[in-house]
């Protein structure tokens, strides 16, 4: 009986106890991976940490962009108690449309969406008081925001974001790749409060790398601020300014006019607003492209600065054109004058010797017609034709500076050749990638150092008395070396040069040794005023001034107080200048006509819809030579009447029935 | 202890005989426990006194009882010796999360100031102050620069 009950017992245990091995054999061998992850998701929660993008700063590590943290708010539509409430509640809190939030986690309630974003980037006070709400179902995510310190400043080297912080335009698009980063992942164990115990770092975050620019802060602020005082005072559409070391191609400053602020998003129609003008925007630069045409004369013929060139009396007539020059009087001068008075036709003279093959090599050798490899993006490389689709005229346009386009950046490039001996330079924005410094090709010989030393002593000419650029380039206690330009406007539209004009002047200081090159530009100037050494040698003044001064550079000249301004010639008439002598139409050119002479002439009368035999009296009477042509009235002349009569100077003018 | 009695008819069947000479009562059991009416059960009880019994000790219990007590406190510090340390890893755990996330937080706010920094450094904001205060931009010649000693205590040469 008892053995029976202790056997009945014994199998009851054994029973028990397979039981409990079974179930063991299940929690822990069978379904083991299944309740390893359960516990996982209870008690593990996934971080994505942000990496910050890289910053970007000045030569001298004052912050140009950079990214701070932020916060976004998002919501499960699904797990949301009452969206009318919940709209309500995160409408005030967030400073949102009622209505419009409502409608949003409505449709996302009905569409089965398990996440919406009420806000991104909310201010720290907003993140605060969602935190102080203490409700579940709001959560918050950590993101970062794009700042730009300085507003509107370098904003056309610096680029912009958009909101996923990826870079739409300028330095941030070129190098986005390199300044986003990396994203990590850390798994962080928690209590059942959903505090931290533990985290275990499963990817770490690549931060952004930071870029150094060669850009100084100082000088771009005063280079925007130039430009942009110029093109206000001169009624301007744009303009742009580079100033660049012509040792190493480190460009110092990029400004574009108009500016804009890289934290304000992009308005609709906004985009021509925001190229970068020294870069992206070709024009013809004019008689500022004469410096490579005489480089190109010094380097491949016998001619020498004071080789006699021919201006014939200032006009040359050429298959289908005539040519004029605002300097009718003048004959034979040296090569030099044919730059510090920037002769067109001296200019012609000079490139018909050099020959069409030549001169394309060399404008090629200078760095026109080609990007510089700047990084930028929507770098344009300009335009020049190639040697095959040259005209008859194309070695005359091309000459002074008609017939091929060019940037503001290329020329800093090219006047650099010029600064640094003959080397071509890179120019280049990055200084440094992280710590490391960017490495730089070697630079390329173009010119014999001869050429380049002899262009400089001309270029000197162009802001002495009697050069163009005189008085305006020249700098208190330093030499410098420049040329200006001030080139119509094509418009494409009508096909025929406007009377508005680009006006620039490149030029570099001290002539010695020159430490900076600085090239300004104006688009859309107006009448004498809007010529180079009027509008755009005033910029480069003032820009180099403070440029020499925050580089420290000693003085190679005594302070000299700039003379007296005297009195500017009215404007030019371009429709007297292109008609004279011609039935075809012309290619109007006009020279650089602000050049400021010592001994003020008698002006010249005006002529119009008088007789020949009035004009002729009226000559007379105030000891004026006239050169009659045709027969009636008079309609056209050449010097414009107001303009100052230099001596021996003959008056045209053209009658006609 | 009381220890049950059996009964006795002994004396009932000595009293029911008539005639017989009375029989001698016997001296009556001092253990015997008055007896119930019309009862012929009868208790008894004694007294035992344990009062000269000496409690012999057991050496075997007393080992046994501290090797209870020793097992005891030696699978009390095992356990505490397992769980111990993976109690402080909890607690430390949650101090370095929270160190962590004050320490993301202070970077956070470095780079708030930072940029408020750069803020107040634009160049547009200096010039503004610098009018203010009558202050104007030097030319070359006013600006001097000292040769620094070697003990540097002079300003340094740029």
């Amino acid at each position: 009986m008892i053995e029976r009950r202790l056997t009945i017992l014994a199998a009851i245990l054994v029973l028990w106890g397979g039981a409990i091995f079974a179930k063991l054999l299940s929690l822990q061998v069978l379904h083991h991976r299944e309740y390893v992850q359960l516990a996982r998701n209870r008690e593990e929660l996934d971080v994505a940490i942000s990496a910050p993008r890289g910053t970007i700063a000045d030569r001298h590590g004052q912050p140009l962009a950079m990214s701070v943290p932020t916060e976004s708010v998002y919501v499960n539509p699904l797990k949301v108690p009452d969206l009318q409430v919940a709209s309500t509640i995160l409408s005030l809190v967030l400073h949102m449309d009622r209505n419009d939030l409502y409608g949003k986690m409505k449709w996302a309630n009905d569409t089965e969406r398990g996440f919406l974003w009420v806000k991104r980037k909310i201010t720290f006070d907003e993140g605060q008081s969602i935190r102080n709400l203490h409700l579940d179902w709001i959560q918050i995510q950590s993101e970062s925001q794009r700042h730009y310190p300085n507003g509107a400043l370098a904003a056309a080297v610096l680029g912009s974001v958009d909101f996923e912080e990826r870079g739409n335009a300028g330095i941030e698009r070129s190098y986005d790749s390199e300044l986003r980063g990396k994203p990590g992942r850390v798994r962080l164990l928690t209590d059942v409060n959903r505090r931290g115990i533990d985290s275990q770092m499963e990817t770490p975050p690549r931060a952004g790398t930071p870029l150094t620019l060669t850009i100084d802060e100082r000088l771009q602020f005063v280079a925007e601020r130039e430009i942009a005082t110029a093109v206000a005072a001169h009624a301007a559409m744009s303009g742009s300014v580079v100033v660049m070391n012509p040792q190493n191609g480190e460009i110092l400053a990029l400004a574009s006019y108009p500016p804009y602020d890289p934290n304000d998003p992009p308005q609709a129609g906004e985009k021509s607003a925001r190229q970068n003008h020294g870069v992206s925007v070709p024009f013809e630069p004019g008689s500022v492209f004469k410096v490579i045409t005489l480089s190109a004369a010094l380097e491949t013929t016998s001619l020498r600065p004071d080789s006699p060139i021919d201006c014939h009396g200032g006009v040359l007539r050429l298959p289908g054109r005539i040519i004029h020059d605002s300097h009718t009087g003048m004959g034979v001068v040296p090569m030099a004058t044919v730059l510090a008075k920037s002769s067109n036709i001296g200019a012609i003279e000079v490139g018909m010797r050099v020959g069409q093959p030549r001169m394309y090599d060399y404008v090629r050798k200078f760095g026109f017609g080609q990007k510089t490899g700047l990084e930028l993006p929507a770098e344009s490389g300009g335009k020049l034709r190639k040697l095959g689709q040259w005209g008859t005229t194309s070695l005359a346009s091309v000459s002074m500076g008609q017939e091929v386009s060019v940037t503001t950046v290329q020329l800093a490039r090219a006047a650099s050749v010029i600064a640094n001996g003959g080397l071509l330079v890179k120019p280049h924005l990055i200084l440094k990638k992280g710590s490391q410094t960017v490495p730089l090709p070697a630079p390329v010989r173009i010119v014999k150092p001869d050429t380049a030393i002899t262009m400089r002593q001309m270029m000197e000419g162009v802001v002495l008395p009697g050069g163009t650029g005189y008085p305006k380039a020249r700098l208190e206690g330093y030499s410098v070396g420049g040329k200006t330009g001030s080139a119509q406007i094509y418009d494409v539209a009508s096909r025929h040069y406007t009377h508005t004009y680009n006006g620039s002047f490149m030029g570099f200081a001290p002539l010695t040794n020159p430490a900076i090159v600085v090239v300004v530009t104006l688009n859309g100037t107006h009448g004498t005023a809007g010529f180079g050494g009027q509008a755009a040698a005033p910029v480069f003044h003032a820009v180099a001034t403070e440029a020499l001064r925050v580089m420290d550079v000693p003085r190679d000249l005594p302070d000299q107080t700039p003379p007296p301004q005297l009195a500017k010639k009215a404007e030019v008439d371009d429709l007297s200048i292109a008609d004279i002598g011609s039935d075809q139409p012309n290619i109007l050119e006009e020279g650089d006509d602000e050049s400021e002479t010592a001994a003020a002439g008698p002006r010249v009368p005006n002529f119009r819809g008088m007789t020949m035999r009035a004009v002729l009296a009226t000559a007379a009477a105030q000891g004026l030579t006239v050169v009659p042509g045709g027969s009636g009235v008079a309609r056209m002349q050449s010097p414009p009447p107001g303009s100052l009569l230099h001596e021996g100077e003959r008056i045209r003018v053209q009658f006609v029935r | 202890m009381a220890t049950p009695a059996f009964s006795r008819k002994m004396e009932a069947s000595a009293v029911a005989q008539p005639g017989r000479p009375a029989p001698v009562r016997a001296e009556r059991d001092p253990y015997q426990l008055r007896s119930l009416p019309h009862e012929d059960v009868f208790f008894y009880s004694k007294k035992i006194d344990n009062s000269r019994l000496v409690r012999e000790a057991d050496p075997r219990s007393r080992s046994a009882c501290w090797s209870a007590i020793g097992g005891a406190g030696l699978v009390l510090v095992l356990l505490t010796g397992v769980l111990a340390p993976s109690v402080a890893n909890t607690l430390e755990g949650y101090k370095l999360e929270s160190l962590r996330v004050e320490q993301r937080r202070l970077l956070s706010e470095r780079q708030v100031l930072q940029l408020q920094e750069a803020e107040m450094l634009r160049p547009d904001r200096l010039e503004t102050l610098a009018k203010r205060q009558d202050l104007v931009t030097p030319t070359t010649e006013q600006v001097v620069h000292l040769d620094g000693k070697s003990d540097g205590t002079v300003a340094m040469v740029k």
